[in-house]
């Protein structure tokens, strides 16, 4: 007898901790999700307390328009007249004055040619004027150095020169906006006490050459200011403005160290936000998830006890009571996983600093930063899903009869046809025309999210309808390749068609989104790839490194490029922010004349050789919006020149263009509105009958001096080009995954409780000459169909949702509905697979059972 | 030890079998030095009250559970030299069974599940032994039905048809008849007889129903794990003063 209750206690504990894992791993991604973000935010806000630690005051221009990248830095302001510094440090109670400019690209190259670090992905490559003023730096020179006196000396980082294996008296290239040029290194610096600067590498010029970089000779981004001690920063700050404005200069900005600090933190604080809620949200569709879960298990295990049950209520214990029993074993299970699930959140921001910093994104600081947030949050979530759960569940346990004591069989209540029909039917009715209504009535993004939610609420409620009748079907094949063993699999998939659906209900959850996003990006994927196919008539791309930011080519590079007697033309790309008429985006600048051979633009007016340095290039949609026409002027700002307008002379007629942001100027018109000169792209086109060989043997030593640049033919730029969008689609599924696993524990709960109910039926089939293996394949196919039901009905919502999003952008530029043959194959081969691994611990228990016990059970 | 040469063809022997659960104060001897034969073709009926170990016996010489010492051999066969996948095949190929409830795998129609041994085998069945069956049956209009639309005297039918389907050299039924009213038992029991007779089917039945018992042409009685007696050619009464006989030892 004790050992039938050991062996009871075994199986229930086993059934609690499946279930207690789906509740961890959901409360684990959300207080990960926390954690991670507090920790990054914890060392930022380290890091900019220590860059502004003697800062009391600074001088800046006026923020020319909100930009939403966030970010240091991210702000565009006009430059500072150099002549300011001496106004400012004229001002009474100013110790020290002292202005610099930020350079936004200053590669420095290793010995073997390399660039170092990957700017293209991670922390920036910088550079500064080195700033005499002690109080304003925190960079200090490792002994042995001296800081740069003249425009061929720098001093670099650390961190860097130990990557580079640079000493001081070494030489080293650096690219940036001007040709490449060799630099002797006099100087290697920390950044307080550590190597570097948050991970980015910095190259500290002499303050003339670094303007000189930056594109601003004789001007300042900005100027720090030392005040006096015993003044307070506000009164320092209130001295320099009073100054200012008695020198007409008051529309500069004067700001305090602290108001700096707290700009900058709360900056990143915004840009984190983001990502802590796109976290969250995959954190709660896995907690969703777990909820079908644990509503599973505990129907099932309440199902199972209807006896247990019956006997209690027998004996006198109230509805209330039994009611109690459940609620109260959910409350241990909730309390217990979610508790575990807080330190597994810890343990998972840990390991993804780590993984990141694996994947060359290197993040700053150590320890991890767990803020109560993640503690309240998590554990909160996670009892409270875990208690809803248990609800309906503890609900049915409570009605279960005295006289079903007397029973013989777990009885499951019976469905109710009609009912499940409409409700199930109703939602997702209801659900659809909420999302066409929000994708093409322009009702909004919540009715999108609303009519996807309804729509997987009643496709769940319909569930039992069709699971049987689906899960049949798909048995059709297994049963007539696995014979009985199949059939018997494909009839135990059907057998209860609630089970049947919940569990797989929660996978297709996971798999809808998986394959929503799949055919959302594949179709955007291959828009964009018939966009560049169907615009660009170029032979080479010649791609700085990163896509559009970070990194940059020397003007230089274009110009060695056009002049190659094979090159018929050549344009460089480069970008930047602009408010356009209010609206900020990024703008792209060409090269006019050679453009209009390169780029193959629609036009319904006007051509793109045409563009003056007062000229845009506008979309259709827009010119038809406005109402404006060729001629129109648009008003504009930039950071450097602010308020100006722009003459539309050109108008294309596409849906979206391959450059990024949808307005046009003229190179001549960067060089006037942008400090740094740093080309993105250089687009090449060979000269008629030159073979793409000879093409490439005349562009690439051109190259020589520049490691980051890659020389691309069309193929492998669209592939580069793709490969940011397929990132972030793993990066996508990645997350998702948290929900898929935690359904396919689900399945493996389900069979493991449906085999323990099934224990006299395998002994059964065990005496009458069913092998082991035969059981275990059983199970496993039985499995399979489950996760294939979930993921077929999870690919069905999926591709609905899709194509229903790319039909709702076509004018968004999404021109191409891709379903993305391919991957949905895949994951439908990685369902099933994922059914046979979720299936080998129930069938090898089911296997395990000792036949006699199992017909001789009572 | 001596043992007399069978006079008949044996399809079962259990030699010095013993099973001994637990061990010290709390050792069970559930089967004790048991020797005994199961002729073919005949049947044969265990029985003794309950704990006299006759269910053991027929576990273990059914292939289901293995012997603490002793040999059982089934036709030439001997099983505690086996392992469990071979247990599986002889149990599939050469043993029907009929247990005393939950006999049918309730998601298999009638006709499935007599075919299941020969389908896990992954063998056709003989069709015309099958039909053979069938005819003796007697559930033809049925055999598309699943068990929870049949009654418990047609589900003990199918699964004896079940244990005869794969032409078993023998056939094992526990307490058939327990969870029948008397008339249903009359049915499955004067069926099992029948198949005795006109097929030459060896059973052997596990049974505390001295009625289910004079169905057999031998009845082995069982008590403390020891054969203790037998009779042939039972009536109901003689197996009843039999068994008070013994009760009162």
């Amino acid at each position: 007898m004790f050992k039938v209750t050991w062996k009871g206690l075994i199986a229930h504990k086993l059934r609690f901790v499946l279930t207690g894992i789906a509740v961890i791993l959901g409360v684990a991604f959300i207080s990960g999700t926390f954690v991670f973000t507090a920790t990054i935010q914890q060392t930022f806000d380290d890091l900019i307390a220590n860059i502004y630690k003697g800062t009391d005051a600074q001088v800046r221009g006026p923020e020319a328009f909100k930009q939403d990248r966030g970010g240091p830095g991210a702000t565009p302001r006009p430059p500072i007249p150099a002549s300011v510094e001496k106004i400012v440090a004229r001002a009474p109670g100013v110790e020290a004055a002292q202005g610099n400019v930020q350079i936004e690209y200053a590669q420095l190259v290793d010995k073997k040619g390399k660039a170092i670090g990957n700017p293209g992905q991670g922390a920036p490559a910088l550079g500064f004027g080195w700033n005499p003023v002690k109080q304003l730096t925190q960079f200090n020179l490792v002994a042995g150095g001296h800081p740069p006196r003249n425009p061929d000396e720098i001093v670099i980082d650390k961190g860097s020169a130990d990557k580079g294996h640079f000493h001081v008296g070494d030489t080293g290239k650096v690219l940036t906006g001007l040709p490449p040029k060799n630099y002797k290194i006099v100087g290697i610096a920390r950044f307080g006490t550590a190597d570097n600067l948050a991970g980015a590498s910095v190259v500290l010029f002499e303050m003339a050459q670094a303007q000189r970089i930056a594109g601003l000779p004789a001007k300042f981004d900005y100027i720090g200011i030392v005040g006096k001690p015993g003044l307070s920063q506000d009164e320092v700050a209130a001295n320099v403005r009073k100054t200012l404005q008695q020198d007409g200069l008051g529309a500069l900005e004067v700001v305090t160290g602290k108001k700096l600090i707290d700009e900058n933190q709360s900056q990143i604080g915004k840009a984190l936000g983001f990502l802590n809620t796109g976290l969250l949200v995959f954190a709660f569709v896995a907690l969703i998830v777990g909820a079908f879960i644990i509503y599973n298990t505990f129907s099932i295990v309440v199902a199972q006890r209807t006896r247990e049950m019956a006997l209690l209520r027998a004996i006198g214990a109230s509805t209330r009571q039994v009611l109690g029993s459940i609620i109260g074993e959910s409350l241990v299970i909730g309390v217990i996983a979610s508790a575990m699930g807080v330190f597994g959140g810890i343990a998972l921001a840990i390991a993804l600093r780590w993984v990141m910093s694996l994947l060359g994104i290197d993040l700053p600081g150590s320890g991890a930063v767990v803020p109560a947030k993640a503690v309240i949050w998590g554990m909160l979530v996670g009892i409270v899903v875990t208690l809803l759960s248990s609800i309906v569940p503890a609900r049915n346990a409570a009605r279960v009869p005295p006289v079903a004591a007397l029973r013989d069989v777990a009885i499951e209540r019976p469905i109710r046809r009609g009912v499940r029909l409409g409700i199930g039917g109703g939602l997702g009715v209801l659900g659809v025309i909420a999302l066409l209504s929000g994708l093409f009535g322009g009702a909004g993004i919540w009715f999108v999210i609303v009519g996807a939610v309804l729509i997987f609420v009643g496709v769940f409620v319909l569930g039992p309808l069709y699971a049987r009748f689906v899960s049949s079907v798909l048995g059709v094949p297994i049963a007539r390749v696995k014979g009985v063993t199949g059939t018997l699999a494909r009839e135990n998939a059907g057998r209860n068609p609630k089970r049947t659906s919940v569990t797989a209900a929660a996978l297709m959850i996971g798999v809808a989104l998986v394959g929503f996003i799949t055919v959302f990006a594949t179709s955007a994927k291959q828009s964009f790839l018939g966009t560049i196919d169907a615009q660009i008539s170029s032979d080479y791309v010649i791609n700085s490194g990163g896509s559009f930011g970070g990194t940059g080519l020397s003007p230089r590079l274009d110009r060695e490029i056009a002049k190659l007697p094979v090159v018929e033309a050549s344009t460089p790309v480069r970008v930047g922010p602009a408010q356009v008429n209010k609206a900020v985006d990024l703008i792209a600048a060409v090269d006019p004349v050679p453009a209009q051979k390169i780029f193959a633009l629609k036009s319904v007016g006007g051509k793109l050789a045409d563009l003056t340095p007062d000229g845009i290039a506008i979309s259709k949609k827009s010119a038809d919006k406005h109402h404006w026409k060729i001629g129109s002027t648009i008003p504009a700002k930039f950071a450097k020149t602010g308020n100006t307008s722009l003459r539309v002379e050109m108008i294309y007629d596409e849906k979206q263009i391959v450059l990024p942001g949808a307005n046009l100027i003229s190179l001549q018109g960067y060089e006037k509105h942008y400090s740094q000169q740093l080309d993105a792209l250089i687009f090449a086109k060979l000269k008629p009958g030159v073979s793409p060989e000879e093409g490439r043997k005349a562009i690439e030593p051109l190259l020589k001096g520049y490691p980051t640049a890659k020389l691309q033919d069309n193929a492998q730029y669209k592939a580069d080009q793709v490969k940011n969008l397929n990132q972030l689609l793993g990066l996508i599924y990645g997350l998702l995954i948290f929900a898929v696993i935690i359904a396919f524990i689900g399945i493996a709960n389900t069979l493991a409780l449906s085999i323990h109910e099934r224990t006299r039926e395998i002994g059964l089939l065990r005496a009458v000459g069913e092998s082991r293996r035969q059981v275990r394949s059983m199970i496993r196919w039985e499995s399979v169909i489950i996760s294939l039901l979930g993921t077929l009905l999870g690919l069905a919502i999926g591709l609905f949702f899709g194509w229903v999003v790319v039909v709702a952008l076509h004018d968004q530029g999404i021109t191409t509905f891709d379903p993305g043959i391919a991957t949905q194959v895949a994951i439908v081969i990685f369902a099933g697979l994922s059914g046979v691994v979720a299936a080998i611990f129930p069938a090898r228990r089911a296997a395990k059972l000792d036949v006699l016990r199992a017909i001789s059970t009572e | 030890m001596t043992m007399s040469p069978p006079t008949t063809a044996v399809a079962a022997r259990a030699v010095h079998a013993s099973k001994i659960y637990g061990a010290g104060d709390t050792e069970v001897r559930a089967l004790d030095d048991v020797d005994v034969d199961f002729e073919k073709g005949a049947y044969t009926a265990i029985m003794g009250p309950s704990g006299s170990g006759k269910s053991t016996l027929l576990h273990c010489i059914a292939g289901l559970d293995t012997l603490t010492s002793g040999q059982i051999y089934l036709g030439d066969i001997e099983l505690s030299s086996l392992n469990e996948k071979h247990l599986t095949q002889i149990r599939r190929d050469r043993i029907g069974f009929v247990f005393q409830s939950y006999n049918l795998i309730p998601t298999l129609t009638a006709i499935e599940n007599i075919t299941l041994p020969a389908a896990l085998a992954g063998r056709d069945t003989d069709k015309q032994w099958l039909d053979h069956v069938v005819t003796i049956v007697g559930l033809r209009d049925r055999l598309k039905h699943r068990p929870s639309e049949l009654s418990g005297g047609q589900q003990q039918r199918v699964a004896v048809a079940r244990a005869l389907a794969s032409r078993p050299e023998i056939v094992f039924a526990d307490e058939p008849t327990g969870n029948l009213d008397s008339r249903a038992s009359g049915e499955v029991l004067s069926f099992m007889k029948q198949v005795v007779q006109e097929i030459g089917q060896t059973i052997v039945m596990v049974t505390h129903d001295p009625i289910a018992a004079a169905y057999a042409s031998r009845v082995v009685f069982l008590a403390d794990g020891k054969v203790i007696d037998e009779l042939r050619n039972p009536q109901p009464d003689t197996i009843l003063d039999k068994m008070r006989l013994l009760g009162a030892e």
